[in-house]
């Protein structure tokens, strides 16, 4: 059993290293955290590749059992990869073209649907 | 190999190996007051109690705005009057005998029964275990057979493209929506908005298993009500004074 783990890791996370973008557009909270040198995902490429499944247990237990703590929180994910438009000092949507969320699902072209429900951008206090 | 994985230390084993894990110090994120690791459980069961005696219609109009305020619900342009959501509504109702007129304030009653769920083709519509219903609009098709089932006309479909939602509710065109009883509040031990609203002890929230609980303590010496008790639902939300 252990081998076989060993054997699926490594399979998939080499699967996820072919894909590292140059440029991302990492957000306003996420890059100050980058500069800062402190470590929020220790290992980015696992995000990237399984956030999706994360994002989904997640939800089934904020929803259906009140386990709302702040990991794969999808809030989370908005409010530290949201840009900040300079000029009039309001976010982007993260799912708006050249975005966080948008230009990588753009790239790999999976189309998602978070964001015709969930708040694009930090909460209304964080603004 | 003498053990087998299950799911779940399957995922603490990637967690481990793989670190994915968030380091929060230094790092304001969405803070939250009490957090719970916890499922809820059946042990408890959240449930309101209106008093139509002393709610007045100013109370009521002022739960709905709250309602709004707290859900984000009521700014639909596109929407027509009858297709606009409404998760809480100023109701009159009147005693046949006596003519005597009582408004009160519905909203979906929490079911312990609920007819919603019964019909849900893919489990969308559901029950919480401390007896909060929800739709969980991840598997909502906006078949709208709740809404139909719900005996309270509790429930609304969205019909037009929303932005800007409140962060703890997300709603959104092609699905269905209702009153939560404000469980992203509940969950952190905060009242539901349209309760707090209320100045006077109108309107009462709480743990209706817990002996020591106001709203227990008071069903148990009041005359209250279901409404369409009849249907055998056995609601959260009872009234008294109807
Ligand atoms: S009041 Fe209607 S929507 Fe609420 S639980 Fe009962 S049947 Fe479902
Ligand atoms: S409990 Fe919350 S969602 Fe339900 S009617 Fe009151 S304010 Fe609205």
């Amino acid at each position: 059993m252990n081998r076989f783990l060993v054997v699926f890791l490594s399979l998939f996370v080499s699967s996820v290293f072919a894909y590292i973008d140059e440029y991302v557009n990492l957000g306003e909270q996420a890059s100050s955290i980058k500069l800062s040198g402190k470590v929020f995902h220790k290992n980015p490429s696992i995000i990237r590749k399984m956030h999706p499944e994360f994002l989904r247990h997640k939800r089934d237990k904020t929803l259906r059992q009140g386990i709302r703590t702040n990991e794969y929180s999808l809030k989370g994910c908005v409010s530290c990869h949201a840009n900040k438009n300079k000029i009039n000092n309001q976010y982007y949507s993260v799912d708006k073209k050249g975005q966080f969320c948008s230009d990588c699902h753009k790239k790999v072209g999976v189309s998602f649907d978070c964001f015709s429900c969930h708040r694009t951008v930090p909460r209304e206090d964080l603004l | 190999m003498n053990k087998t994985l299950n799911r779940r230390d399957f995922i603490k084993i990637m967690n481990a190996t793989t670190g994915v894990a968030i380091v929060a110090s230094g790092i304001t994120l969405t803070t939250f007051a009490s957090v719970s690791e916890i499922p809820v459980t059946n042990k408890k069961r959240w449930g309101l109690l209106i008093n139509t005696n002393k709610l007045t219609e100013t109370d009521i109009d002022g739960m709905i705005n709250a309602c709004k305020q707290e859900q984000g619900w009521g700014t639909e342009i596109h929407s027509t009057a009858s297709q606009k959501p409404a998760w809480i509504k100023k109701l009159k109702v009147k005693d046949k005998a006596t003519n005597k007129v009582s408004s009160l304030a519905l909203m979906c009653q929490h079911c312990e029964e609920p007819p919603c769920v019964d019909v849900c083709p893919t489990n969308a519509s559901m029950k919480r275990e401390d007896g909060i219903v929800l739709v969980d609009k991840h598997l909502c098709i906006g078949c709208r057979y709740c809404m139909m089932a719900c005996p309270y006309d509790a429930r609304s479909f969205v019909h037009e493209t929303l932005n800007n939602q409140k962060e703890h509710m997300p709603r959104g065109k092609g699905t269905v929506e209702a009153c939560t009883m404000c469980v992203h509040k509940v969950d952190k031990d905060e009242t539901p908005a349209c309760v707090e609203s209320v100045n006077s002890e109108a309107v009462i929230f709480g743990n209706l298993y817990d002996e020591s609980s106001q709203i227990n303590r008071t069903l148990r010496v009041i005359q209250s009500s279901q409404i369409r008790a009849d249907l055998n639902l056995n609601t959260g939300v009872r009234y008294s004074g109807i």
